[in-house]
């Protein structure tokens, strides 16, 4: 079952989005990555509206929170993380679909680590339970 | 302020298990500012119904919109376009606002996605108190501008009760100022602690919720 990863990241934090494309060894797993203008632009309701489309994984890179560019935004965003995976949870989808990481702009090592743990999240955690549910209403129209 | 509090998911998956499209109605209004019912608000609890359901592999379509406000029959009208094609309402304004929902689409099962809290106001970003049970008679102005109805736990007009120590209420474990403390150190700030003496013998209780189910009518602004 083909897979796909949605990554928002800040422009700060990465300013060329097409590194993050050319570091991804998810093989067959699909990325989108997303430019923000900074992490925190990135509401709990946009995290869950993108993995209820379905995706299977959704991260957020921004710059450690001393370093944000607007001061309180990176540590904004990881604020809205934490009570995204509580929604995640409680309606019984693994908060680990969503997940965040900050780095110092320009340290590629460090974007290499991300974009490497983020591969091994998707493939560790494997197809939404949305993409593997069948649908009754599908099921129903196929008689 | 009205304040509101969401449901848990799990209940309102419940009371839309029937159901395959539904409108999900919030308010600009009081639960937009206690962020329980506004546009984001919505949204959220869209995206988690939706999410829910299609795991469970029963997918749900949900319609969204925010209401400029939800206890004004006229903002419930830019819903009618949302409600012909959708089979239910979640309403997450205020209790109000799925009544009135229920008033204009009498064939359309409408339910509440909030449970309503109380009348009160921010303490801190996240934090919200009661500060008025709506008696319909307000007497604060006896009381240095405190409300002994809403706040202290036995209601009394002539307190404090003997349960009062160290400025704390005996409710709560410590952790509720006891406003009669608080009624006399503002009392005792404006010079009137003589009227603390003044002994109030009764409280109109006939225009509180004792009273029935209340209309408040303003003639001249009566149509
Ligand atoms: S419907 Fe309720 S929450 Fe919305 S504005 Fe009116 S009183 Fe406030
Ligand atoms: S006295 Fe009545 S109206 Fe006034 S604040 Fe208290 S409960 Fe509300």
């Amino acid at each position: 079952m083909s897979m796909e990863v949605v990554v928002f990241a800040c422009q700060q934090a990465v300013p060329e989005p097409d590194a993050v494309k050319s570091l991804w060894r998810g093989g067959e797993v699909r990325l989108r990555v997303l430019p923000e203008p900074c992490s925190s632009k990135m509401e709990a309701f946009q995290l869950l509206r993108t993995l209820a489309t379905p995706v299977d994984l959704v991260w957020v890179i921004g710059c450690e929170e001393q370093l944000c560019r607007y001061n309180e935004g990176s540590h904004r965003a990881g604020g809205r993380m934490a009570y995204t995976k509580k929604y995640l949870a409680e309606i019984g989808l693994e908060p680990a679909r969503v997940g965040r990481s900050v780095l110092t702009p320009g340290d590629e090592s460090a974007l290499a680590a991300i974009i490497a743990e983020i591969s091994d999240r998707v493939q560790a955690l494997g197809a939404s339970p949305l993409r593997r549910a069948p649908n009754t209403a599908a099921r129903r129209s196929a008689k | 302020m009205v304040i509101g509090e969401a449901k848990p998911v799990a209940e309102i998956l419940e009371m839309i298990k029937d159901f395959k499209k539904v409108v999900v109605a919030g308010c600009k209004g009081c639960v937009t500012v206690c962020n329980a019912g506004g546009e984001k608000e919505v949204a959220i609890l869209a995206s988690e119904l939706r999410i829910a359901r299609k795991a469970a592999g029963n997918d749900l379509e949900t319609l969204e919109y925010t209401c400029e406000r939800q206890c004004d029959p006229e903002y419930i009208e830019p819903l009618d376009d949302l409600v012909k094609d959708a089979e239910a309402i979640v309403s997450i304004a205020c209790s109000v606002g799925p009544q009135y929902c229920t008033a204009r689409y009498p064939f359309v099962p409408v339910f509440p996605g909030l449970n309503t809290m109380s009348i009160g106001g921010a303490l801190e970003h996240g934090v919200w108190k009661e500060f008025c049970q709506a008696c319909g008679s307000c007497i604060i102005g006896d009381f240095g501008g405190l409300c002994p109805i809403t706040r202290c736990a036995k209601q009394l007009l002539n307190g404090p009760c003997g349960g009062s120590s160290e400025g704390l209420c005996e409710v709560g474990k410590g952790s509720i100022p006891c406003i009669w403390q608080l009624i006399y150190d503002r009392m005792k700030n404006l010079g009137q602690l003589h009227k603390m003496q003044e002994v109030k013998l009764y409280k109109n209780w006939s225009t509180s919720r004792d009273g029935g189910l209340r209309t408040t009518i303003r003639e001249e602004l009566k149509q």
